[in-house]
């Protein structure tokens, strides 16, 4: 969290990491940055939390090096309850996570890609209860156009 | 501290809703089913509704004389959980199938729904997840699926084509078909032809490389792949810069199901415009095949011949809409093309040969194509920040939206837009994923009307016209009861006199249409099926709307019950 040291723009902008600060809510993907973790057999695993009172996830952005299976654990370490709505190829899976509880969620996206998720009880996805999930990479060669390499932006 | 109350295991979302989880089997709809789909009426087998792309059915029991009593039947609202791409830019554009009682269709983002087709009621659901910042030039939609082999084929955004098992929706087969980085998307509906799913490729706002893929019906793995730009060397490479790379992003994208004709065992394709769409000093030349009309060997994915309908495109008029056939009365294999650039093409379908070439829309200012078919540009973005306006606008006289042939009075429902543009050229060097256009363009916010014109493919006559106030952005429906069906942009499904156009029934669905209705029968009831949600590119179509009512509902209309 950056310091205001008093100046009062800069205690705007830092509010806007808070609640009912500078805004009502937290600015969606104000959270921290985490990796999720490759095993030996190629299955990524990854935690996010929910912390007291701030309604948001945590890290609120995950970053996997490649799209396919992840297990998820999912703790709620706030006093309110909320849950996860999460991306799944077949269906969006849910996870109903009351006031200090713990649970997990085994998903499977494309990579690469930046897919979201959310509480959806009230309005906690308003709030900051949105995270995001990013997937780094590239396609399989074969699905890959028939040209030389491109430049990008 | 206490321990932490344990949650358990995330589940499926749709195990909390009133889905059943599976739909009955059907019988197996394979390529001999679908190639004599005209004999079974009750069904709608194929995007289509038949190969031949004429979207006619023999079912008459909604006829002239009954279609004022035309009501509701069921309403299917799709919906949406949380944050999807193009979440302002949704639009359900599918044209559901039907097979024996079960209705097959896909929605916005990644939904495929297996429903009952008397009821409504939701069978089983799929959902691919989508990214959130996948490329898209014109929305988050899908226009369909292919079902055979006791499967469902559907693509998706992010460029995979997928089976799933028709009677539980779980997945079967999923293939990589392109690649997101590169801007490439699929929003196509599949065409199952023999034991290949076809699919064409989207992205021609980003200058990808337009192809056709064909895949393996049970195993998904890729049979061929047609590129409709040639590389150096080959066949029509000759109508791109020798010296540069325009033709590694030349566009000629496929994202509009073929028609294909089983005897010559040919697909017809038609392509996307050139890219970058509106500067073409980056690409001298004729820039084949894009903007054409490509006959594709089905067994080999050879292209056979090609008509270029707007050589060296400026305006962005892609060629993608349908290739509808018929037969002449003198029995020659022809081919009904209505084109973006306002004019309507009707040809040999055995070798490209030009028949017929007449406007079918009234403004026409780009340019001049003769009868003979010898094109004139006269009005294009040329000058690096001048801007030029003309007429029809990038969306065209007619975009991908589908016209339709009823045997029975030998006229084309051609759904028409009267929208004009202006393109100020603003070069800019090519970077992958970005979009790569060459012009700011802003499409006229008055000035603009529709109509749905009954056209005569042999003699090239306009019978009657049903004009409208808004632009027609839907597909067209001719049935047996001597009827056609056409959505609106402003809500308003409405049935038309097939021979004369006179309007006698219709019904306000609360949000623009933008897709291909159907039809079908279970228990001897015959149902009119559209999906509703104004959306994708409407700021390209009809921005004159881009503040109406968005939607994602499917309306089933039927006669009242005795």
């Amino acid at each position: 969290m950056t310091t205001t040291s008093g100046d009062p723009s800069a205690r705007l902008a830092d509010g806007l990491h808070r609640q009912n600060s500078t805004g009502l809510g937290r600015l969606l993907g104000s959270g921290g940055v985490g990796h999720a973790e490759e095993g030996p057999d190629g299955k990524l695993t990854a935690t996010i939390r929910i912390p007291e009172d701030e309604l948001c996830f945590e890290p609120g952005t995950l970053i996997l090096p490649h799209g396919g299976d992840i297990e998820l654990t999912l703790i709620n370490d706030d006093k309110n309850t909320h849950c996860a709505v999460l991306p799944n190829n077949g269906d969006n899976k849910i996870i109903w996570l009351v006031n200090h509880s713990k649970g997990t969620a085994s998903i499977t996206l494309d990579g690469p890609g930046t897919y979201y998720y959310g509480s959806t009880t009230g309005n906690d996805e308003g709030r900051g209860l949105v995270g995001a999930i990013v997937i780094a990479g590239e396609v399989p060669d074969e699905a890959k156009l028939d040209r030389p390499p491109q430049p990008r932006p | 501290m206490t321990d932490y109350v344990d949650a358990g295991q995330a589940i499926p979302l749709s195990t909390l809703s009133n889905i059943k989880g599976s739909a009955p089997a059907t019988g197996n709809v394979d390529y001999d089913r679908i190639l004599d789909a005209r004999s079974e009426p009750q069904n709608w087998l194929t995007y289509y509704g038949t190969y031949d792309g004429q979207r006619y059915s023999s079912l008459d029991q909604i006829n002239k004389e009954n279609v004022r009593r035309l009501s509701p039947a069921w309403v299917f609202q799709a919906g949406a959980v949380g944050m999807q791409s193009g979440s302002s830019t949704y639009s359900f554009e599918a044209s559901p199938l039907v097979v024996e009682g079960v209705m097959y269709v896909s929605g916005p983002d990644g939904r495929c729904f297996a429903l009952d087709a008397k009821t409504g009621a939701e069978l089983w659901r799929y959902k691919h997840a989508s990214p959130y910042d996948v490329s898209l030039c014109c929305g988050n939609v899908n226009r369909g699926v292919a079902v055979g082999h006791g499967k469902v084929y559907m693509a998706t955004l992010n460029a995979h084509v997928i089976a799933l098992d028709a009677t539980t929706g779980e997945k079967v087969w999923d293939t990589v078909a392109g690649d997101v980085r590169a801007g490439e998307s699929r929003t196509v509906a599949p065409l199952l032809v023999k034991d290949l799913v076809i699919v064409g490729s989207s992205g021609g706002e980003f200058g990808t490389r337009g192809c056709l893929d064909a895949f393996d019906a049970q195993t998904g793995e890729r049979r061929w792949r047609c590129y409709m730009i040639p590389k150096p060397g080959e066949p029509g490479s000759e109508t791109w810069p020798d010296d540069g790379e325009a033709w590694q992003r030349g566009g000629a994208n496929c994202w509009v199901t073929p028609t294909y004709d089983p005897e010559l065992e040919l697909l017809y394709q038609g392509t996307g415009n050139p890219a970058p769409d509106f500067d073409g000093g980056v690409r001298p030349g004729d820039n084949l095949y894009t903007d054409s009309i490509v006959a594709v060997d089905v067994n080999t994915g050879e292209i056979r011949w090609h008509y270029q309908c707007t050589p060296h495109d400026l305006w962005d008029y892609d060629s993608t809409m349908e290739n509808l056939l018929f037969d002449a009365p003198d029995g020659r294999k022809l081919l009904a093309h209505a084109d973006k650039n306002g004019y309507f093409f009707v040809l040999d379908r055995t070798n490209g040969e030009l028949v017929r070439v007449f406007p079918f829309v009234d403004r026409i200012t780009w340019g001049e194509i003769t009868p003979d078919g010898k094109v004139t540009p006269k009005v294009y973005p040329d000058e690096e920040g001048v801007p030029v306006h003309f007429w029809p606008g990038p969306a065209g006289g007619k975009e991908w939206t589908h016209m339709a042939y009823s045997p029975q009075t030998g006229l084309i429902y051609v759904p028409v837009q009267e929208v004009g543009a202006t393109a100020t050229r603003r070069r800019r060097e090519f970077k992958e994923s970005i979009p790569y256009w060459g012009a700011g363009v802003a499409v006229d916010l008055e000035d603009y009307y529709g109509y749905v014109a009954a056209i005569d493919p042999v003699s090239g006559e306009e019978k009657w016209r049903w004009r409208n106030e808004y632009p027609m952005c839907a597909s067209t429906l001719a049935t047996g009861g001597g009827l056609v069906f056409q959505g609106t942009p402003s809500g308003e499904f409405v049935a038309l006199d097939a021979e004369t156009g006179e309007k006698l029934w219709e019904f306000q669905c609360g949000s623009g249409h933008h897709s291909s209705p159907s039809t079908y029968s279970v228990d001897g009831r015959q149902y009119i099926a559209v999906p509703t949600g104004w959306g994708g590119w409407v700021e390209g179509f009809l921005p004159g709307l881009l503040g109406a009512a968005a939607g994602d509902s499917l309306f089933v209309f039927a006669l009242p019950e005795e």
